[in-house]
């Protein structure tokens, strides 16, 4: 249900920026359309407020784009998590570092002025982690003894490293002048995976849970701030349509 | 472009919905022992095996369990000791002849904990180091006094897995 609400919001949000900026048309024989060019630095807002009401979580991840042409943009994703999954059987804490980097294209044809996008894209990621057991249960199917009762462990699993492509598609909507607020999810398939003796990586930091096979999911709502760094103007006549 | 979007949306509604939290039946968790009953005439011959009437098992502190003509048993080993000991009694519960006969058997093991899954945490598997009986280690050779098992045989020292007898006893 939280979840469901914070897509309802995402969803809200973005179209907000759509509409207002659909107004902005005008009627002129020639059309100026400028292209802005530059880096936008954002920050994981999901990630962000995880922190407050999830006390088992630490994290923060840092977005950034640069537009390289008209449709295509270099971006990478840059965080930090601290994660504590307490299972049935199994309670661990993963903590770690990730870098992902690759491009967005933009397959939304924006009205003049506009400079909203909906993408489609990939990033290849890795991650240096570590891995605490906290405890864990052995898994006995015989009762006579009694039902297993968790084991303290404390045992600590380091130099774990994870390797991943991810297919990206998103939105991200221009709400006030160089804000802009987007979403994107993620399908995440392993590439490389160093696991520990004795354990798993189960989670793993940017990647997030592991699966039995080596897919993963993802997703994003991100706030960001476009810095403007240079534009190109580009001046087309129009030929309007006689009304009927 | 739209196709693509749903695409995704369905392939991470479906990774979610995987059951990976639930530990398969079918999976090898912690293994019990397997014992074997055999005919003692038959020791040094072709083995046969032969049914234990009223056979009593319990552990000191733990419930009294009775089964009644079995050639086979699965006994578990305590996960958190090294040493798990039982009362094997034939005729459990006989009040006229005849009439119950208890052994006391005793497994030295060395656990290890061993990771299996997500859902299923980590299964024990052990070692048999040793099995004594009425408080003698077993061994090839040695004659012990009892009361109805005549003699022990270790097939299989790593209790890995239910698939194969691990002690035979002749009585």
């Amino acid at each position: 249900m939280k979840r469901t609400l914070k897509y309802i919001f995402s969803f809200f949000l973005i179209f907000v920026g759509f509409t207002l900026q659909a107004q902005e048309k005008k009627k002129d024989s020639t059309v100026t359309k400028v292209e802005r060019y530059g880096v936008r630095v954002g920050i994981d807002a999901v990630k962000l407020a995880t922190n407050f009401f999830d006390k088992n979580y630490k994290g923060i991840e840092f977005t950034g784009d640069y537009r390289l042409t008209k449709s295509y943009y270099l971006a990478a994703e840059l965080g930090n998590e601290t994660k504590t999954v307490k299972d049935s059987h199994l309670d661990f804490t993963t903590k770690g570092t990730f870098l992902k980097v690759g491009f967005d294209y933009n397959v939304y044809e924006n009205w003049t002025g506009m400079r909203n996008l909906v993408y489609i894209g990939m990033r290849y990621g890795a991650s240096t982690f570590s891995q605490t057991l906290n405890s864990y249960t052995i898994y006995n199917t015989n009762q006579y003894f009694g039902a297993s009762q968790p084991i303290e462990s404390g045992e600590k699993f380091s130099g774990l490293t994870a390797q991943w492509v991810e297919v990206v598609g998103g939105v991200k909507a221009e709400v006030l002048k160089n804000i802009f607020v987007g979403f994107s999810i993620r399908l995440n398939k392993l590439v490389t995976n160093k696991k520990p003796d004795n354990f798993d990586n189960l989670f793993i930091p940017g990647f997030n849970r592991t699966y039995d096979g080596d897919f993963g999911a993802g997703f994003n709502y991100t706030i960001s701030y476009f810095i403007p760094l240079y534009k190109t103007v580009k001046k087309t006549k129009v030929v309007e349509k006689p009304k009927k | 472009m739209k196709k693509t979007f749903l695409l995704l949306l369905v392939l991470i509604a479906f990774s979610s919905c995987e059951k990976d939290d639930i530990c398969d039946a079918n999976t090898v968790t912690t293994p019990r022992l397997i014992i074997d009953f055999y005919d003692n005439l038959t020791f040094g011959t072709i083995p046969t095996t032969k049914a234990v009437t009223n056979l009593g098992i319990s552990s000191v502190g733990f419930s009294n369990v009775i089964l009644n003509a079995v050639t086979k048993i699965q006994v578990p080993l305590k996960v958190t000791d090294d040493v798990t000991a039982y009362t094997f009694t034939l005729n459990a519960g006989a009040t006229v002849a005849p009439l119950p006969q208890s052994d006391q058997l005793q497994f030295n093991c060395t656990r290890k904990n061993v990771f299996i899954s997500r859902a299923c945490g980590y299964k024990t598997t052990f070692t048999l180091n040793s099995v004594s009986l009425n408080g003698t280690i077993v061994t090839a050779t040695n004659t012990i006094t009892s009361t109805w098992i005549q003699k022990i045989q270790v097939i299989q020292t790593n209790i890995n897995n239910e698939n194969e007898t691990h002690i035979k006893i002749y009585f």
